[in-house]
């Protein structure tokens, strides 16, 4: 009997090459789609699972939030807070360690290297049980900087991973060079994972003493802090506890910038490792985590799309089996005469849903296994597939093709088998009743519904992403190259003098330095208190604001207008910050030029009326000072549209310069950079020089949502193409149904125009009702996207990428139905109503 | 009326060449009223479907009120067909989707004629084959006579002067193919020109000349008076 079902199927399909095909390969896009997006998706969902005890260690974050300023978060936090909550919630904590990310380079004979150290707290490997792949945590872990480097960084430096008591060379700590020790080496940590670690260093506290904003402070959150917690206890318990302390036990409590509840303002939140990579992102706002992080909502954005492919593909297989059931209905009323019950028809037709799976899911497991690399290559991850060492894989898909096949066969089943045989065989009908032609219509609706949505979603999140773009970003972009990295320490004493060389270049307009460049996503907080008494003679409030460092020349650089006063300028004698004395009573005077924003924030009803007016901060690294602000600038983007314009002051303090901005006039790019880097290497032997085009780095803000777009479009338009092939097929089976009709009408002075017209027409209504249902529901999930954006392109713009959407899937419906159309509209009549 | 000199059809597939006419010569005069006879497969049916338009000769000339349709083209030929010939098959090949009303009508939507004349039409063509009490109805709540009554009036709706009738009592009881008969008689009367194809001998007797078919060639042409 099986052989007899297999045998049946098999001719079937082999006798209709059109329908297998589209079936076949349908099914075969489809699930090439869910699987790579199921790749995806559990490859977003793996990361840092592999970690020893994942599930018990979690980071310390933090959020300053305040009334009149949008929200400062990072995955950071105070330097001192580590040893407070370890100590505090001991009953909770097994353990805490600090990481410090420091970028010194290291040299090799006449090559330097630019890379990062990270600077752990002895107890890391308390929290984080890594690998070793020569020494151990407890030999390799114990004195001020003992160096682990990852097997990776052994190759590239030594050529092999045995690296252990090998030296090298790093520069420079305190201006000095020194010879480090390699006392053990790490496995290299999986691409899945948060952590990003090429050195490690014991750090000792006091070796940042220098710095102590990084480590002996309550505010500035420069470290990433991590707790293992004991059994039993979670982020949440944690966290709970963290709340209480910022409440009742911590300094904050003390400090006069802080009003009513600490957690008002400071909100700690606590992140169970596991977790980090989906669903940081927001706490990671302004300065990022040590490595891209992933987006949940892309994660469900892509499963949904995956089902949705399937969903399409499946309904092609519903349609034209159903479609096609004149053709079988004579074997199953011959079927049902010889003594098959109705039972026995539907798992028949089931069965061969299931095989036609099957054959898809093989053609797709070979697709996926070619078009992997590209794939990865287009969402820039490190996707592996191998069936054979993933069983539980290959399980699931079995099972998906098991699904989709009972799913795609059973409307069939149920239709196929209910046929009465009498009625078949006496009537020489097809049995095809209108009622199965309804629920065709129907699925195609339902099908075209779905490829108009995705069509509609991605339109808008292409045209969301070009307006991103398009927006000024208020400065000029344009002939700017950036120089990184002033602030190591061979080259933070000589900035004037490579300055002044660059600046002799030929083409060279301007050499200009700054703390930060325009789109560098970096925030700067402090207090700031308006030296101004008010009405009622109560002092100001300090407001927290952010600040940038800029040196002379630089709005003027940037082309970004001073609306009232002036920009910093040499001719008005000095503008810079000068630090006052430790200890000392009197607070400096310094100069300061701030954004509209803040002036409007500090409460002045004009930017003019803000000139002359005094700030009192604490200055980074300069001590209290008096701020009297010369000018006010116009609102430009700073870091990126996608956190809006932050009320910003600008100091001018030469220490904390370190980056250079270098216009240039010449098209001669390659000559430019020569010339730059071979003046820097003259100067600066020991560090290699880093430097960014402002146009590439604004540019690569949007990098990752044109990436999704991309991504979306590819999947959207795989949905769309399965639709049209099913649509393709139906048309084709229903000028095959209507040839006797068409016949007629072409006995009867028919043009070739109006059967065609006749059968677009049919397979144009679904199509039109498909828009009513896409439409509304895509304006619903694409409006909920767009609420994420700060500037957001309107709804006319929605309902213009709607109609577009529409007026293709009609054009696109068209072509497929008129192509078929055409060729039985041209056929001879008499073919059709020659025999009965 | 028309006229085929030396006219032969082959039809040519992969590996055979089928003739289906050979050197066919047959004029047909207006008002004629012709039945082709002839055992199955002796080319009846591409004769008519020639004659109609429908198919095309592979050798020899096919003169149609004084023009020469041999090499016209397939919407030249369908202009023609559409004013001058009407068809009547021996499944009747109404289109089982729309209403007795609407089968006929389709006949004249191609003829760019206004909805109101149209109406009419149709109207006093149901009264003439006695169909009009079933004008909404579907065909498949007809009986076969009825059916072929109704393909009647969508030949003759469009003011045809030609029918050609490919064995239209072959679906038919005696006493509905006597009906379908006497109403072909009664439109021949009236001045339009039919050919039939029948198997039928009772029913060649309506014509008034009977031309034998064997192998593709014309036997025998018999004109017979009609008593």
């Amino acid at each position: 009997m099986f052989k007899n079902y297999v045998l049946t199927a098999w001719r079937h399909m082999a006798s209709n090459p059109l329908f297998s095909f589209i079936n076949i390969f349908g099914l075969a896009v489809g699930l090439t789609s869910c699987i790579l997006i199921l790749l995806f998706v559990r490859g977003e969902l793996s990361h840092d699972k592999q970690l020893v005890d994942a599930d018990r260690i979690v980071r310390l974050h933090s959020a300053y939030i305040s009334s009149d300023n949008p929200p400062f978060r990072t995955v950071r936090a105070a330097g001192r807070m580590m040893e407070a909550l370890r100590d505090y919630a001991s009953e909770q904590v097994a353990a805490g360690v600090r990481l410090l990310q420091i970028g010194p380079t290291v040299i090799v004979g006449d090559k330097v290297f630019n890379e990062t150290f990270v600077f752990a707290d002895q107890s890391f490997f308390e929290v984080f049980d890594l690998p070793f792949a020569h020494g151990s945590s407890e030999s390799s872990f114990n004195n001020p900087l003992d160096l682990l480097v990852s097997e990776e960084i052994a190759v590239k430096y030594f050529g092999r991973t045995d690296v252990v008591g090998e030296l090298l060379t790093v520069c420079c700590m305190d201006g000095q060079q020194l010879e480090v020790k390699i006392t053990g080496v790490l496995e290299n940590l999986p691409a899945t994972s948060h952590l990003d670690i090429d050195f490690l260093v014991v750090m000792q506290p006091s070796m940042f003493d220098f710095a102590p904003n990084l480590l002996n402070t309550w505010t500035s959150v420069n470290t990433y802090t991590y707790f293992k917690l004991k059994q039993g206890f979670s982020a949440a318990d944690f966290k709970e506890r963290v709340w209480y302390w910022t409440d009742h036990e911590s300094p904050f409590t003390q400090m006069d910038m802080v009003e009513g509840n600490p957690t008002e303002q400071i909100q700690p939140n606590v992140m169970a490792v596991t977790d980090l990579y989906l669903n940081a992102r927001r706490d990671a706002g302004n300065m990022g985590d040590f490595k891209a992080l992933g987006d949940l909502r892309m994660v469900y954005a892509f499963s949904g799309v995956a089902l949705l492919i399937l969903i399409v593909a499946s309904i092609n297989f519903m349609n034209l089996s159903t479609a096609r059931a004149s053709q079988r209905a004579r074997e199953v009323a011959l079927r049902k005469v010889l003594g098959a019950s109705r039972r026995q028809v539907a798992l028949q037709f089931l069965g061969e849903a299931v095989t036609i799976t099957f054959f898809a899911l093989l053609l797709a497991l070979v697709v996926v296994e070619m078009t992997l690399p590209l794939y990865n290559e287009a969402i820039d991850r490190e996707l592996v597939f191998s069936l054979a060492s993933e069983l539980p894989l290959l399980a699931l898909l079995v099972c998906v093709a098991i699904g989709v096949g009972l799913l795609s066969g059973s409307y069939p089943a149920v239709y196929l088998s209910r046929f009465l045989p009498a009625r078949i065989l006496k009537s020489n009908q097809s049995g095809d009743e209108s009622g199965s032609q309804r629920i065709r219509a129907a699925l195609v609706v339902f099908q075209f519904a779905i490829s108009i949505g995705l069509g509609i979603c991605t339109a808008v999140i292409y045209s969301q992403t070009l307006y991103a773009r398009s927006m000024d970003v208020g400065y000029d972009v344009s002939n700017k190259l950036v120089l990184h990295g002033l602030s190591s320490s061979e080259v933070s004493n000589k900035k004037q003098v490579i300055v002044d060389q660059l600046i002799r270049i030929p083409g060279v307009e301007s050499v200009v330095l700054s703390s930060e460049v325009p789109s560098q996503d970096n925030e700067n907080n402090t207090g700031f208190r308006l030296l101004d008494i008010q009405d009622d003679g109560a002092a100001n409030d300090d407001i927290i604001l952010n600040y940038y460092n800029a040196g002379y020349g630089f709005f003027e650089s940037y082309k970004i207008n001073i609306v009232a006063g002036r920009g910093f300028d040499k001719a008005y004698g000095s503008d810079e910050v000068i630090p006052v004395a430790e200890g000392s009573e009197t607070a400096g005077r310094a100069n300061i030029v701030i954004n509209e924003s803040a002036a409007r924030q500090l409460g002045f009803s004009s930017s003019q009326q803000a000139v002359g007016k005094v700030l009192r901060a604490d200055v980074f690294r300069a001590g209290l000072q008096h701020l009297t602000i010369i000018g006010v600038a116009e609102d430009v983007y700073f870091r990126s549209l996608k956190f809006g314009i932050r009320a910003s002051v600008f100091f001018n303090h030469p220490a904390t310069l370190r980056e250079a901005t270098i216009t240039y006039n010449t098209t001669d790019l390659p000559g430019l950079l020569d010339q730059i880097e071979t003046t820097w290497k003259a100067i600066f032997p020991l560090t290699p020089i880093s430097h960014e085009f402002v146009a590439d780095m604004v540019n690569a803000q949007y990098q990752e949502e044109e990436q999704q777009a991309e991504l979306f479009a590819a999947f959207s338009l795989l949905a769309v193409i399965i639709a049209c092939l099913g649509l393709y097929g139906l048309a084709s089976f229903t000028a095959e149904q209507r040839t006797r009709e068409i016949g007629i009408r072409k006995v009867l002075g028919a043009r070739v125009e109006d059967i065609v017209r006749l059968l677009v027409w049919q397979f144009s209504r679904p199509v039109l009702v498909a828009n009513l249902i896409a439409w509304p529901t895509a304006w619903y999930l694409v409006s909920g996207w767009l609420e994420s954006f700060e500037y957001r392109i309107g709804s006319s713009e929605i309902l213009m990428q709607c109609v577009i959407a529409g007026t293709l899937s009609l054009l696109i419906a068209w072509i497929t139905v008129a192509s078929r159309a055409i060729k039985v509209a041209r056929a001879n009549p008499i073919e059709a109503l020659r025999y009965e | 009326m028309l006229k085929l000199h030396n006219l032969s059809k082959v039809y040519r597939t992969d590996e055979v060449e089928t003739v289906a006419l050979n050197n066919v010569n047959i004029e047909i005069e207006a008002g004629e009223f012709v039945a082709i006879m002839g055992p199955s497969g002796c080319g009846k049916s591409t004769l008519l479907n020639v004659i109609g338009m429908l198919d095309s000769p592979s050798s020899g000339e096919y003169i149609f009120r004084d023009e020469s349709v041999g090499q016209y083209s397939e919407s030249r030929l369908g202009d023609i067909r559409k004013r001058s010939i009407g068809f009547i098959f021996q499944s009747f090949n109404l289109i089982d989707e729309l209403s007795v009303e609407e089968n006929i009508e389709l006949a004249l939507l191609y003829h760019d004629i206004p909805v109101k004349e149209r109406n009419a039409r149709v109207a006093a063509v149901m009264d003439k084959v006695g169909i009009a009490h079933r004008a909404k109805h579907m065909p498949s709540q007809l009986s076969g006579g009825q059916q072929q009554r109704v393909a009647v009036a969508r030949a003759v709706v469009g003011k045809q002067s030609l029918i050609l009738a490919d064995e239209p009592t072959g679906n038919l009881d005696s006493a509905h193919g006597q009906e379908v008969m006497s109403m072909l008689q009664q439109l021949n009367e009236e001045g339009t020109t039919i050919v039939m194809v029948t198997h039928s001998p009772s029913h060649s007797d309506y014509a008034r000349r009977i031309i034998n078919l064997l192998d593709g060639h014309v036997l025998t042409e018999n004109l017979r008076a009609v008593g």
